[in-house]
């Protein structure tokens, strides 16, 4: 075999799966429902406005600073894209311990399928230090992890069985680029998509040796180290979030201040907090 | 402090009532228990597939059961002090080992190391699961213009990069200690800077900073340090600027000073202080930048710059290459007058990456790399880390592959399922990377163009360059075992060490495709596909067509991953591999020979967690078959059944 005929067959492949993902692609607009889409602000993953990141070098900038979640309908399932400000990567090879190929990010994408006062959850699930305005509780939530998915089933187990029937862990998750991709059964949302469901993510950090209440959640504490967010407080009142989705979701810069303003409001000299004590955070009704 | 004061504090401070859902608790114990079962149709005992492979040390084997005792103290001295440690039974002992204490075994007068007898105190210390203190921290906020952090102990090293002071690996996260101090210039400049004890195994000539059965010409080791700084930066929107230099520091004691070579004695100008002499150096620096266009924020572009300095004093340092059959994690070089002179070496790569700026799923990743021949960090990544876009060699359905810039890469105190490592001296060329994603489907192709800075003519591996002694063919990592076959006799192919040959003109190409497929209808069930080829040729010396190597190896992996309930998944696949290399192995005066190689592998997974219990299962088969035309070697079979099981519980 000469080096040029050995050069054009090795570029093949890559042929080949061009055409496949340009038909794929095609093919998928036609069949795919709508798509909803919330935007969020660069440069805003800090929280209440002053949280700071680890300092261990795989908490790269923009690692936690959420910047679009697009929602699919893929007939029996839905798919969720959400976006970060950087690169994805997977430091902690987290395929060597059964994850899903990535190994800092972790999100939870609340639903509201009702609107409703009275129905759905308002407490923020373990770890995150945040609750829910009562007309906007949450009635499922999707939680992407890296790790793999009998993990997540046993922590959820542990800290959050009361709720286990409203937390959903995907079919599949996984990263490509700045994406994380989740694919979810219709049946677990408990039906299509509605354009009046209202939708709200939480940006946090995977931590896979947790407190014994956090459902793999990373602290927030006063000073950052160099695997705790800094900035909060050493107590659980401070909303142990990064980032969300604020206003309008359009990504305008008076989002992130519309965020601050959300998740400042908590009782500091709380070293016991009751709910009351923890940030509020509003879900987004975009057909509303 | 002694084993039961050290357990009478932990047990007391376990005892402490702890405040329900407060972080301000003023310590915090963590627990973890692991323990393994290994079983292999072998006659090995222990529990690690591939154990130290030059010192063997009774623990690797692949038939046993071992647990281990993990415990970890992290205490709030205040809001700007913490401090911890870590203590942890030595790994090794096996349950059927009921009675080993460590004590020296009766076996009078003889002594024989580890002699085997029915006192049940033959193994040595680390069959008996000792607790061993294997860090110690304290980090403090102090209020100090520009510092945020004083570090100062233990440290997993991972604040710089693979290229200069590479994270410490998995088991030796804890080894490393030094003072390390971070801090920021308000917005405009981030930095870390450190000095690290450098440990006495594996940096510098040797493997060693001089331990005299390692090494003759050296015995002082307590005074070696590396030094270590980063800079980093955020110029403009979008843009990230790193820059990292290390300085590695060997020091001998002056054999020849008169403090040293007689009695104390004005005349003979003896002072009580001893002169130092540098047995080794090495400096490694990158400079780095990163780029989002905040305009388009689909692309990044990124670069990077390395430079390597590695000098050996051959008055102190052994010449590893000429003594050690060209095993050696540095080179040794001579000038024109055969003078000896320091390596100085260079490295850089580009990457430009789109995601998906099509919104169709499809990702095109570019990277270019040239590694310099005589580039090496010595104190770099060793492993468990990845430095270039492709797969490499190594990668397989099975086993994930990565390259790292170092001579000093290690492969050994691993299980047969962990990654293996090669290192990418010398590698010049470039991968073009199509990542897919459409829903539950997910694909990726990759072509990698390599090709040598090492290609050369009459290369000096006698003296200079380490060859690793084994240099040609397709590395088999599957068929590695920690017995005997450490000398390579079964014949499994290059080293992932080795990058220099005596005559070389090389060149790689590598396609890989990878498929992963959720399948629609069939909830919880995952596909995965996997083919590979990869044509590596060498034409070795120049004029003589009958030494030309011609390596195809193709790969063909199919799995699946099936998810049965909540708590219980599991996996399995089966990959087949074949290879034809042509005069693959021999030399210039008797030729060179044709090796086929075929290999049939099955994998069946199991994972169980709840409530907080983590079980795994791995059982393997795989059956090779190595055909051999070269005079005097033997065609080969391997029918290898394999298996590992874990448990595991943190608390």
């Amino acid at each position: 075999m000469n080096r040029l005929s050995t050069r054009t067959q090795a570029l093949l492949p890559l042929m080949l799966l061009g055409a496949c993902a340009s038909g794929g692609s095609k093919a998928s607009g036609a069949a795919g429902g709508g798509v909803v889409t919330l935007e969020d602000p660069a440069g805003d993953d800090n929280g209440p406005g002053n949280y700071t990141y680890p300092t261990d070098k795989v908490y790269e900038p923009g690692s936690f600073d959420l910047r679009k979640l697009e929602i699919e309908d893929k007939g029996d399932t839905v798919e969720f894209r959400l976006t970060y400000q950087t690169k994805i990567n997977d430091p902690w090879d987290s395929k060597a311990w059964g994850g899903n190929g990535f190994s800092v990010q972790m999100a939870f994408i609340h639903i509201d399928t009702d609107h409703v006062a009275g129905s759905g959850v308002q407490d923020g699930l373990p770890g995150t230090n945040v609750r829910f305005a009562a007309d906007e509780a949450w009635d499922r939530v999707v939680l992407l992890s890296p790790q793999g998915p009998t993990r997540v089933n046993s922590e959820i187990e542990q800290k959050a069985s009361q709720w286990k029937d409203r937390i959903i862990v995907p079919k599949l998750t996984r990263a490509s680029g700045r994406t994380l991709i989740a694919v979810v059964q219709k049946a677990q949302l408990g039906g299509d998509p509605k354009p009046s469901w209202g939708y709200q993510v939480l940006s946090q950090s995977n931590e896979g040796f947790p407190d014994k209440t956090d459902l793999l959640t990373r602290k927030v504490n006063e000073f950052e180290g160099q695997h705790r967010f800094g900035g909060g407080t050493d107590y659980d009142n401070d909303p142990q979030v990064l980032d969300i989705f604020a206003g309008k979701a359009k990504g305008g810069p008076d989002e992130a201040e519309l965020q601050h303003q959300a998740l400042s409001k908590y009782t500091k000299d709380a070293q016991a907090p009751k709910p009351e004590d923890l940030a509020v955070v509003p879900l987004i009704y975009l057909g509303q | 402090m002694s084993h039961r004061a050290l357990s009478v504090l932990i047990l007391t401070l376990a005892a402490q009532p702890v405040a329900a859902g407060a972080q301000s608790t003023s310590y915090e114990l963590k627990g973890k228990i692991y323990t393994k079962w290994m079983y292999k149709n072998d006659a090995s005992r222990g529990c690690l597939s591939l154990s130290n492979p030059f010192w063997s040390d009774n623990i690797g084997g692949s038939n046993g059961a071992c647990s281990e005792l993990d415990l970890t103290l992290t205490g709030r001295v205040s809001k700007w002090v913490t401090a911890g440690a870590r203590i942890q039974s030595r790994w090794g002992a096996l349950w059927q080992d009921w009675w080993e204490n460590g004590d020296v075994r009766w076996d009078f007068p003889n002594n024989t190391p580890f002699y085997e007898n029915t006192s049940g105190e033959s193994l040595g210390m680390n069959h008996a699961q000792y607790m061993k203190l294997r860090s110690t921290w304290i980090r403090a906020a102090l209020p100090i213009p520009t510092v945020r952090w004083v570090h100062l102990g233990s440290s997993d090293l991972g604040m710089f990069n693979e290229w200069t002071v590479g994270k410490s690996r998995y088991i030796d996260r804890d080894n490393g200690s030094g003072v390390f101090v971070e801090g920021a210039f308000g917005d405009a400049l981030r930095y870390n800077v450190g000095a690290i004890a450098l440990p006495k195994l594996f940096i510098g000539p040797r493997w060693s900073t001089g331990i005299k059965g390692s090494d003759p010409l050296a015995s002082f080791w307590g005074s070696d340090w590396a030094y270590a700084l980063k800079l980093e930066a955020t110029p403009v929107d979008g843009l990230t600027v790193r820059a990292i230099a290390s300085y590695v520091h060997d020091w001998e004691a002056d054999r020849n000073d008169p403090d040293l070579t007689g009695p104390s004695d004005k005349t003979r100008q003896t002072d009580r202080a001893v002169d130092l002499k540098t047995r080794f150096q090495a400096v490694n620096a990158t400079l780095e930048g990163k780029y989002n266009p905040p305009a388009y924020d689909k692309l990044t572009i990124s670069g990077m710059t390395a430079f390597a300095f590695n000098n050996v004093n051959r008055d102190y340092a052994t010449n590893a290459v000429t003594s050690d059959q060209g095993f050696s994690p540095v080179v040794y070089l001579l000038d024109a007058n055969g003078q000896p002179k320091a390596a100085v070496g260079a490295a850089a790569k580009v990457d430009i990456e789109l995601d998906d700026p099509f919104d169709i799923g499809l990702s095109p990743k570019f990277e270019y790399f040239n590694i310099g021949s005589t580039y090496n960090v010595i104190f770099g990544a060793r492993r468990e880390a990845d430095v270039l876009l492709t797969e490499g060699f190594l990668t397989t359905g099975f086993m994930k592959g990565g390259q790292l810039p170092t001579l000093n890469v290690a492969n050994e105190f691993v299980d047969f399922d962990e990654p293996w490592y090669e290192t990418v001296i010398g590698w010049h060329g470039g991968t073009a990377l199509l990542d897919y994603v459409l829903g539950g489907f997910n694909a990726s192709t990759e072509y990698t163009l390599i090709g040598y800075n090492t290609n050369g003519q009459n290369r000096d591996i006698d003296n200079q360059y380490p060859s690793f002694l084994y240099t040609d063919g397709f590395t088999d990592t599957q068929a590695y075992t920690a017995d005997f076959d450490y000398a390579n006799v079964y014949d499994r192919g290059r080293d992932p060490r080795s990058v220099y040959k005596r005559n070389q003109n090389r060149l790689t190409h590598l396609v890989a495709v990878n498929g992963e497929l959720l399948v629609p209808g069939v909830s919880d069930l995952v596909l995965k596909l996997k083919l590979k080829w990869i044509l590596d040729q060498d034409n070795r010396l120049k004029g003589n067509p009958n030494d030309n190597y011609a390596g195809n190896l193709w790969l063909g992996f199919i799995g699946a991953q099936y998810q049965f309930t909540d708590e219980f998944k599991s996996s399995l696949g089966y990959e087949f591999q074949y290879w034809d290399e042509a005069r693959r192995s021999g030399s210039q005066e008797t030729g060179f020979y044709d090796y086929f190689t075929k290999k049939h592998s099955v994998r069946l997974g199991l994972g169980y967690t709840f409530g907080g219990l983590a079980i795994t299962y791995l059982l393997e088969y795989f059956h090779k078959d190595q055909d051999r035309t070269r005079p005097g070697s033997s065609d080969q079979v391997w029918n290898v059944w394999r298996s590992k099981a874990t448990a595991e519980v943190s608390w």
